[in-house]
């Protein structure tokens, strides 16, 4: 190949071929063509760069909900269930990337970023985990769970004034789940478990950028209810699994777990966690 | 669950706060008094040397002048070192990156001063991502999406270079090309320059298709700096209106 590309590039210097965009065919094949029909089965919107849907032999299972809807509890169980009964798991969430992950966390923690940036930085973040970590899993043949997915990230910009269409635009190259879970909880519920985690709420959960209130307790409740409002929209619009999170953990696992194993085509076994997850059974 | 009943009737008090064009909704050509000035063209167009000469001569006359360059923020400066010296950056990612860093000084330098009456230089603009980014493949529908929030410029310098000038002027001021500078993530080649080439001249075709389209004002860069120079100053004096932004003169008189 660069022996074949050499030999043109001195015709081209000669004047006889133009430039390589004329002549597609010297580029080696890293594009392959998706039909429109796949794309969208495949993806929200555009195929992502250089991706071959036909490649994916895995399962992609987005858990979403708000904060304290128990959305990590139920992954760290599904994992242990699914490892048990031989499957392999890879995980992903919000602000793991490697690409910006602690760079998001920063800006965070100063809070001297706009919101678009702020926009921009996670849907970074997210393509750089498709690409890096669930996309080669998905080929591989394993399952990756993930803790969120794009409906949290759209929500959240929406509901502080960034443009819906946008936002649906950026996110288009995204890999559509095989199944979505919502774990719908009361965000006064929310508000209880997330407290009792670290005996405070944070800036960012309560939505305290959004100047909605200045009391803490109310700025979460609304805040959290008009991601919710959001969440409702989706659910309806991409066939979410609506759960029922204020249902006890063991109840909400029974039902996952019968989904995923009809999903991966195995019989729905039984499952206790071991001793080292045992706390989270309640 | 009564009190949730009665947050749902709260009116959402955020859009109209913003300063920001939204994306999505068309930037009116005047929605700032200030103006928009941009260069674009690739390595080696001499875009860069004009625009600083182009800087000067305002500066020394006085005028109200922002100058902001293509992938300057601080904020995303980190995330952009290790994606390239890692090699993690990918065509979605590469762009994502760019794009942030590009909002982040719309957001906080660009609008902000383009509302305050002043006159911004950009070296480089949306343009840059969508010759480059669409060369690397990034669909042209996305990329226009990405970059929807900005403001249209009023005026598009393109500085048109054949090849190999521009990669020739490159080539010879630079010891060692980098790897995504050269297009290496492409795959076109395993020799740099060669890899450095190729990926020009898809940018280069990338800008040529925007020239109607984004209505770019051409100019030949292989004239002569300085009568360059002369064009670049007669089409900003003829376009803009100058007097504006050089409020010290209007006081001394």
């Amino acid at each position: 190949m660069p022996d074949q590309e050499k030999e043109r590039s001195q015709e081209r210097e000669k004047g006889t071929i133009p430039s390589p965009a004329d002549h597609p065919e010297i580029v080696p094949g890293r594009l392959p063509v998706v039909s429109e029909d796949e794309a969208s089965k495949n993806f929200f919107g555009e195929p992502l760069v250089g991706f071959d849907p036909h490649e994916i032999t895995g399962t992609l299972i987005v858990i979403e909900g708000m904060d304290g809807s128990g959305r990590s509890t139920q992954i760290s169980l599904l994992q242990e269930w699914l490892e048990s009964e031989g499957f392999a798991v890879q995980t992903s969430g919000l602000r793991r990337s490697t690409l910006v992950g602690r760079d998001i966390d920063e800006l965070l923690a100063k809070n001297a970023v706009t919101r678009l940036t702020l926009a921009l930085m996670y849907c970074t973040d997210f393509f750089d985990q498709l690409e890096h970590r669930i996309v080669p899993a998905l080929k591989s043949g394993t399952i990756v769970l993930a803790d969120r997915y794009i409906f949290t990230l759209i929500a959240r910009s929406v509901v502080r004034g960034i443009n819906r269409d946008y936002l649906n635009g950026l996110y288009a190259m995204a890999l559509r789940p095989h199944l979505t879970f919502w774990l719908n909880v009361r965000p006064d519920t929310a508000f209880g478990r997330e407290f009792r985690k670290a005996q405070a709420i944070s800036y960012w959960e309560a939505g305290r950028d959004m100047s909605l209130s200045h009391d803490l307790y109310w700025s979460f409740i609304r805040y959290q209810t008009m991601i919710k409002r959001e969440f409702e929209a989706f659910a309806k619009r991409h066939d979410f699994l609506e759960l029922d999170g204020e249902a006890p953990v063991s109840t909400v696992n029974k039902l996952l777990r019968q989904r995923i194993a009809e999903q991966l085509g195995i019989r729905a076994t039984k499952y206790t966690p071991s001793s080292a997850l045992a706390h989270l059974w309640r | 669950m009564e009190n949730q009943e009665s947050i749902v009737k709260q009116p959402r008090p955020e859009p109209l706060k913003s300063t920001l064009p939204q994306p999505g909704r068309p930037v009116p050509n005047r929605a700032y008094p200030g103006a928009l000035i941009v260069v674009e063209g690739t390595d080696g167009s001499g875009k860069s040397t004009q625009l600083y000469l182009l800087k000067r001569w305002l500066e020394i006359g006085g005028y109200r002048l922002h100058f902001t360059e293509w992938n300057s923020s601080p904020l995303v400066k980190s995330a952009t070192r290790r994606g390239k010296q890692r090699r993690l950056l990918t065509p979605p990612t590469f762009s994502l990156l760019h794009a942030a860093d590009f909002a982040d000084r719309c957001e906080r330098q660009i609008m902000p001063l383009l509302q305050g009456d002043y006159l911004v230089l950009a070296d480089r603009y949306i343009y840059t991502a969508f010759a480059r980014d669409g060369a690397r493949g990034c669909p042209e529908k996305w990329l226009r999406n990405l970059y929807r929030f900005a403001p249209v410029p009023d005026i598009t310098f393109y500085f048109r270079a054949p090849l190999d000038v521009a990669v020739h002027r490159i080539l010879s001021g630079r010891p060692k090309l980098k790897y995504y500078e050269a297009g290496m993530d492409l795959g076109l080649s395993y020799d740099r320059p060669e890899s450095f080439r190729l990926f020009q001249a898809r940018i280069m075709d990338g800008y040529d298709k925007m020239v109607e389209s984004d209505n770019f004002v051409v100019l030949d860069g292989t004239l002569p700096v300085n009568k360059l120079q002369k064009q670049m100053r007669e089409i900003v004096a003829s376009k803009i209106d100058l007097k504006r932004f050089a409020p010290r003169a209007t006081e001394a008189e």
